[in-house]
């Protein structure tokens, strides 16, 4: 190839980039779809809300550009602040273990990107998420208000002591995991609601703790991830 | 050879040795500890490839030697400068948990590698260049190298309590500037001048402006750091670390707190120890009656009795404390090793004298002490989610076997011992630490260990008490009464039905009791063996409690997990396996390879690099093992680390001094090997016992009888690498010297991994076997013709 052809090579390519991007998001409705069916459907998800929503929330726009490619990948991605975006699969657990339903009022400790508030939002009429460090608060913020998230209300704050203004929530999702879970959150949760919390460093396989308030009575239950099954003995997971 | 040059060929040393050890602190700041691996291999590997260098450039460098010595030290100093200058990319560039993620992070550690072994590669240039030209002084030499590192070692132990890690480098590059200079004839003006200068600025420069050194924004501090009015309120740099006293509003510690407590939790201030938790500060309340942690799993041997005397091992912050005064204890004896903790707590806190008081030592040790105790409070284990194996290599010689039956001896007749776990998935902590009470009660003499155990869960922490009488039925009334009232399951006492364990917290299904129950039981044998993790009692030979992994049961992790996520699982000991690979890999590329193109001068040369091959990994293997068994006996690593290396590279050095003289003949020499190896067989089996009787003596006599262990031995290997390198140099010129320095560099670099490796898998005792058959491997190669003529 000489100089020339390569030159008008790069012009075409050049002009014809427009026509290139939309092809690009089709490569990410094509991994999100992937994802869907690798990480999310594959491990037993069958909750359809959640499913619904995840299909629909754009992960890749929830992460640096320069880890887009590698916005559907099973893993966690860094967002700074020694935060990350959870792996999609914690997201889909998550969401269908608490069950949320249209007109449920829901609040999430730790909003880090927004996308787990995202997910939430297109299941539920309302979403109170809160941020404590203020730089993530703010670009979630920026973030959710343009994709057009007008269901997700980002506070800036400590999230231990919940909202209780907005109080009692149907569920409570905290992402940020914790070594004790804050008095006034279990307070804030209505009765016969649902918290979730993931247990184990960010980049570890995580397993999850269901907290149900039913009658007074706090109930903890230890949700492992599918792909943890339990060792040196045969599969025996209870309901 | 001029006069100077010993001592700058020590003061040399003392200067690599003590930046290897800066290193090591300020990546276990900014990084984890895992990292002092690498700097050891960073070290090892920049002495193996100035063998390589040599080999290609000795006629060049030897012609040029009045400034080619010089040179090359001033470049150490500068290189070292350097290094620190370049903080953000070499310390920053990369992050330990992201280098699983991102081949980015991956380059960046490569990176840093490369840029960490410049001045070792300069330095240790240097050393080599000087045997290759006064190769029948090397005896003096290699004295002057090994005391000088000896002494490198032991000026940190000084320097670590006077200034920070970001000034350390500049205090330190000033020992091979000085090395250079003295050395320097005034030839060569215009280049060593500039690099003189140039190094000169560059200290003063790092002095008075030290670069702030980059900290991983997962760590424990960097985080605290983000929340709404944080504040670093105190710093102190000490040989333990640089320890941060850390204040925010936001700073909150109840571990695994009841979901019934409906209190405030009055933390408000915390300590950090190289960007790592360290423990909260929390008021020593005479007055008060009740404790947040009355409502979490750590309340249970309060639950059972009322100790009056209580003993908190490695008691870090004084968490327990507070919490053992709030129960009317009349004495509590607090044990931290951190000493520069335990002053930052008295500067900071009111500690009842009457009832408290904190003392610096190893807890290990302090157990010697003839006191009994009502009850043992042990740190907490593990880390909330589990600890992802973070302190796989790490020895913690409290939580073996032995210090479990040292800690049963110390009970009063109601004593008890208390363990608090954090569960973690798959369970690996709780049973370990279940399976070593069960061993300790055995041990003191009790006829069924069940009726001594019991043990409470929340939904995050258990804390298990194993009690010096049986546990009575009052006992169990208490016990369900407490965990009915903070909505706790009961996990262990006499007669437990599977009904009880599951009324609050329920787990997914019921492997978890069964192996609880198999621990107890006739099965437990089959249940380590069969097991996924190793969850047999840890021992004084492997005192590797938080070591999980099998290496054998690697493919079934992969398949039940996944690849991507078994690094994540138990990362503490993968990473050394992949630092033993990389280094395995870098020695191979950088010293070995580039030696392949250069002709090995003379027939038959396989004996005499197959020597320096076996001493190399021999001295590391047994430098290696006897820092790890003394850190018990001297009651701390740093200790146990400044004797051993100070000892072993002093000895050694006498002995490499006066190898000219007693070395004479290959007789000689090949006796030498018999006795080395003859001392280490002893030593295997006689170390371990030596230690545990002579464990009451005061510290200095123990460092008197660490002396009189390593002495002996540490003089006779310090002659074999010279009385080697003096009969090679009546071959080809010498022109085997640089590969004896490549191969014997290349396999110590990959000995300090492999040790650690080998004593994980199979104990101290062996790694010390086979010190012995290497050094009997270099006797058998003794009888090689190379080794037949020694310059005297």
């Amino acid at each position: 190839m000489n100089i020339l052809s390569r030159i008008t090579g790069f012009i075409l390519l050049f002009l014809l980039w427009p026509a290139v991007r939309p092809a690009m998001s089709q490569d990410y409705a094509r991994m999100r779809n992937d994802m869907m069916r690798d990480q999310i459907i594959s491990r037993g998800i069958t909750h359809r809300s959640t499913l619904q929503a995840m299909r629909k929330v754009e992960r890749h726009l929830f992460v640096d550009k320069s880890l887009r490619s590698r916005a559907y990948d099973d893993n966690p991605l860094p967002i700074g602040y020694g935060q990350t975006i959870s792996q999609p699969f914690i997201v889909a657990y998550m969401t269908s273990l608490i069950d949320p339903r249209a007109g449920d009022k829901i609040l999430e400790i730790g909003t880090g990107s927004g996308y787990q508030a995202a997910v939430l939002a297109h299941i539920t009429d309302s979403v109170y998420t809160i941020e404590i460090v203020k730089e993530l608060g703010q670009s979630a913020t920026k973030r959710l208000e343009e994709l057009g998230y007008n269901n997700i209300r980002v506070i800036i704050g400590d999230g231990y002591y919940g909202l209780p203004g907005q109080a009692p929530f149907d569920a409570i999702v905290v992402t940020a995991a914790a070594e004790h879970i804050p008095p006034p959150l279990i307070e804030q949760l209505r009765e016969g609601g649902k918290m979730v919390i993931p247990v184990g460093s960010q980049f570890m396989v995580q397993n999850l703790i269901l907290v149900e308030k039913k009658k007074g009575r706090i109930t903890t239950r230890n949700m492992m991830p599918v792909r943890f099954v339990p060792f040196t003995r045969k599969e025996n997971p209870k309901d | 050879m001029k006069r100077r040059l010993p001592f700058s060929i020590g003061l040399l040393s003392s200067g690599m040795v003590a930046f290897q050890l800066v290193l090591m602190q300020i990546l276990s700041i900014s990084q984890w500890n895992h990292f002092a691996y690498m700097i050891i291999s960073v070290a090892m590997l920049g002495f193996g490839a100035s063998g390589t260098i040599l080999s290609f450039l000795k006629k060049y460098l030897t012609g040029m030697k009045e400034k080619s010595l010089p040179g090359l030290m001033l470049l150490t100093s500068v290189s070292i400068m350097g290094i620190l200058f370049m903080a953000g990319p070499v310390f920053g560039g990369f992050d330990a948990y992201l280098v699983f993620y991102e081949k980015k992070n991956l380059w960046n550690l490569a990176f840093s590698y490369f840029i960490l072994f410049i001045p070792f590669l300069t330095g240790a240039t240097a050393i080599g260049l000087s045997y290759i030209i006064y190769a029948k002084e090397i005896g003096k030499l290699y004295f002057a190298d090994l005391t000088g590192s000896a002494a490198g070692g032991l000026l940190m132990l000084f320097l670590f309590w006077h200034f920070s890690p970001s000034t350390l480098p500049c205090v330190i590059a000033c020992l091979p500037l000085a090395a250079g200079l003295l050395l320097w004839s005034g030839k060569a003006k215009v280049p060593i001048a500039a690099m003189g200068i140039m190094a000169v600025i560059l200290i003063i420069t790092g002095f008075f402006n030290p670069p702030v050194l980059p900290v991983s924004q997962y760590k424990n501090l960097s985080r605290t750091l983000l929340l709404p009015g944080a504040l670093v309120e105190e710093k102190t740099d000490s040989p333990y670390g640089e320890l941060k006293r850390v204040r925010a509003p936001g700073l909150r510690y109840a571990p695994g707190l009841s979901l019934t407590y409906s209190g405030t939790v009055p933390v408000r201030e915390v300590l950090f120890n190289n960007g790592n938790w360290f423990g909260p500060l929390v008021p020593f309340d005479t007055t008060a009656t009740e404790h947040f942690l009355d409502y979490s799993t750590y309340a249970l041997p309060f639950v059972l009795d009322k100790p009056g005397t209580v003993l908190v091992v490695d008691a870090g912050s004084g968490l327990l404390a507070s919490h053992a005064l709030t129960h009317g204890a009349g004495k509590i004896i607090a044990i931290e090793p951190n000493r520069a903790a335990v002053e930052m707590l008295y500067r900071n806190m009111t500690v009842p004298g009457k009832q408290l008081r904190f003392i610096p030592a190893l807890s290990r040790n302090y157990l010697l002490t003839g006191d009994q105790y009502d009850l043992i409070l042990l740190p907490e284990i593990g880390s909330f989610g589990g600890n992802s194996g973070i302190r796989a290599l790490e020895e913690q010689y409290l939580f073996t076997r032995e210090s479990f039956s040292q800690m049963w001896k110390k009970l009063s007749s109601r004593g008890m011992i208390a363990a608090t776990v954090w569960m973690d998935h798959p369970p690996r902590n709780s049973l370990k630490m279940l399976a070593t009470m069960v061993q300790a009660a055995a041990s003191g003499d009790v006829t069924d260990p069940r009726d001594h155990i019991a043990a409470v869960r929340s939904w995050s922490t258990i804390t298990f008490i194993l009690k010096k009488s049986s546990i009575t039925k009052e006992d169990i009334r208490k016990i369900r009464e407490f965990c009915f009232f903070c909505q706790f399951d009961p996990l262990l006492y006499p007669g437990i039905t599977r009904e009880e364990r599951e009324n609050f917290n329920i787990l997914q299904d019921d492997s978890f009791f069964s192996a609880i129950d198999c621990i107890l039981g006739p099965e437990q044998e089959t249940l380590y063996r069969e097991y996924d993790f190793q969850i047999r009692p840890a021992t004084d030979a492997k005192p590797f409690f938080s070591q999980f992994l099998r290496l054998d049961r690697m493919s079934k992790m992969k398949e039940v997990f996944g690849a991507s996520s078994v690094p994540f699982l138990e990362v503490g000991y993968l990473i050394l396996l992949v630092t033993l690979a990389q280094i395995t890999l870098a020695a191979f590329l950088f010293i070995i390879l580039p030696l392949v193109f250069k002709k090995v001068p003379g027939r038959k040369r396989t004996f005499p690099l197959v020597f320096f091959a076996a001493i190399g990994t021999g001295y590391m293997f047994t430098e290696i093992i006897l820092i790890r068994q003394f850190t018990l006996y001297l009651g701390h690593p740093l200790y146990a680390a400044s004797a051993v290396l100070s000892g072993m590279l002093f000895f050694s050095g006498a002995g490499a001094a006066l190898s000219g003289r007693l070395i004479t003949n290959r007789k000689r020499f090949a006796t030498l090997a018999v006795c080395i190896v003859l001392m280490l067989a002893i030593l295997a089996p006689g170390l371990p016992f030596l230690l545990r009787t002579g464990t009451s003596v005061s510290l200095i006599i123990k460092l008197i009888l660490c002396m009189v262990v390593i002495a002996p031995l540490a003089f006779l290997m310090g002659m074999m690498f010279p009385s080697g390198i003096r009969s090679l140099a009546l071959h080809h010129e010498g022109g085997l010297i640089p590969w004896a320095w490549a191969i014997n560099g290349s396999f110590s670099v990959i000995s300090t991994a492999l040790a650690t490796v080998i004593a994980v898998e199979a104990g101290y005792p062996a790694v010390m076997w086979i010190a012995a058959a290497t050094y009997l491997i270099a006797g058998i190669c003794t009888r090689s013709r190379h080794f037949s003529i020694f310059v005297t």
